[in-house]
């Protein structure tokens, strides 16, 4: 039980505010790189498009340092046992972003024998990002959604972690 | 070294094996330059060993080793050998039947084949005997199936068929 749960101050409206308003502008990211979608992300970082200004901060150490994680790239059935441990290696409250076609549903991959179709099958997706490769801009275009999404959260359900314990999947 | 560079033209390449494998020597093309042989599998690593091993040729380097789905007539694995000294080049062909196909390695010869037989190992269920770790190479361990199998089934294709078809094109596919 941390002081979130003993108080009742997250549900007064301006702590709640504050809060989810911290949270939203320190996004330390974990970029799982897996293809081409990976550079875009490296583009969307440097100086031209720069989502730092977002406070998205891509110098987490690993993935005990990092909020969110933003999945480019092509996940092979090989690979996926790592994502899943790089994802439970995150502590709460946690956030993924799905970053281009082949991670959304295994894009022009959709029928081969050695693809995920979808991370989303593995680890819970907050939001997609389509395209093929998306550009820089439709990756911050996600983060401000994703950045919105934060801020209506009750933070009191978020940390407690039911959220991101992922469903079963058939 | 620059001096000695010699390629050896592909009408020399097959008179040479032919003087040296006489009917063994299925076939022999001149594709674009490069000398493109076929032999009978139990003359494949002999075969590639004079290659690598005759000074006029001198094949010292296996660009990669594959296998090729040629439907009923079973399967083929193609070896690519380059020579860095006369700068030419020669595929090795080697027809298996469809049935259990086995083949001699020649990753001792060559130890760059020693990943890419493991490749096509996995990839169309081809046997390498002798080779020193007969294991997958990329695809995980439970894996079921060589998928570059002309008659592997793709799941996603049963649900649906591929969308990319051209109009009056035959399907191949449902076969």
């Amino acid at each position: 039980m941390g002081l979130i749960e003993r108080t009742p101050l997250p549900e007064l409206q301006p702590v709640k505010f504050i809060l989810n308003w911290g949270r939203r502008y320190s996004l330390w990211v974990m970029n799982f790189g897996l293809a081409c979608c990976a550079i875009e992300f490296i583009a969307a970082s440097t100086s031209k498009h720069d989502f730092i200004r977002f406070g998205v901060i891509p110098f987490a150490h690993g993935p005990r340092q990092a909020d969110l994680l933003v999945v480019a790239g092509t996940l092979t059935d090989k690979m996926a046992p790592a994502l899943k441990r790089v994802y439970d290696q995150m502590p709460d409250p946690k956030y993924v972003i799905s970053f281009g076609s082949c991670s959304n549903c295994g894009g022009p991959y959709w029928d081969s024998y050695s693809v995920t179709k979808g991370v989303d099958q593995i680890v819970p997706v907050d939001v997609y990002v389509p395209g093929c490769p998306p550009r820089p801009e439709a990756l911050l275009h996600g983060i401000v959604k994703l950045q919105q999404k934060i801020a209506n959260e009750d933070i009191k359900e978020k940390w407690s972690g039911k959220l991101t314990t992922p469903a079963a999947t058939s | 070294m620059a001096s000695s560079r010699r390629p050896l033209p592909p009408p020399e390449v097959e008179s040479r094996l032919r003087a040296q494998f006489g009917d063994d020597v299925l076939a022999f093309e001149d594709q674009f330059g490069h000398a493109v042989v076929t032999v009978v599998r139990e003359r494949y690593r002999e075969m590639a060993m004079f290659l690598r091993d005759e000074p006029e040729i001198a094949c010292d380097f296996c660009d990669f080793t594959g296998g090729v789905d040629v439907g009923d007539r079973g399967f083929e694995v193609v070896s690519h050998l380059y020579s860095t000294t006369h700068n030419h080049n020669v595929r090795i062909k080697v027809p298996l039947e469809r049935e259990d196909p086995v083949c001699p390695t020649i990753s001792d010869v060559f130890p760059t084949a020693n990943w890419h037989e493991r490749e096509t190992s996995e990839m169309f269920g081809i046997r390498f005997q002798g080779h020193p770790q007969p294991v997958k190479l990329l695809l995980p361990e439970p894996f079921e199936g060589h998928p570059l199998r002309k008659d592997f089934p793709l799941m996603s294709r049963e649900a649906k068929p591929w969308p990319g078809a051209v109009e009056g094109e035959e399907e191949e596919e449902e076969g």
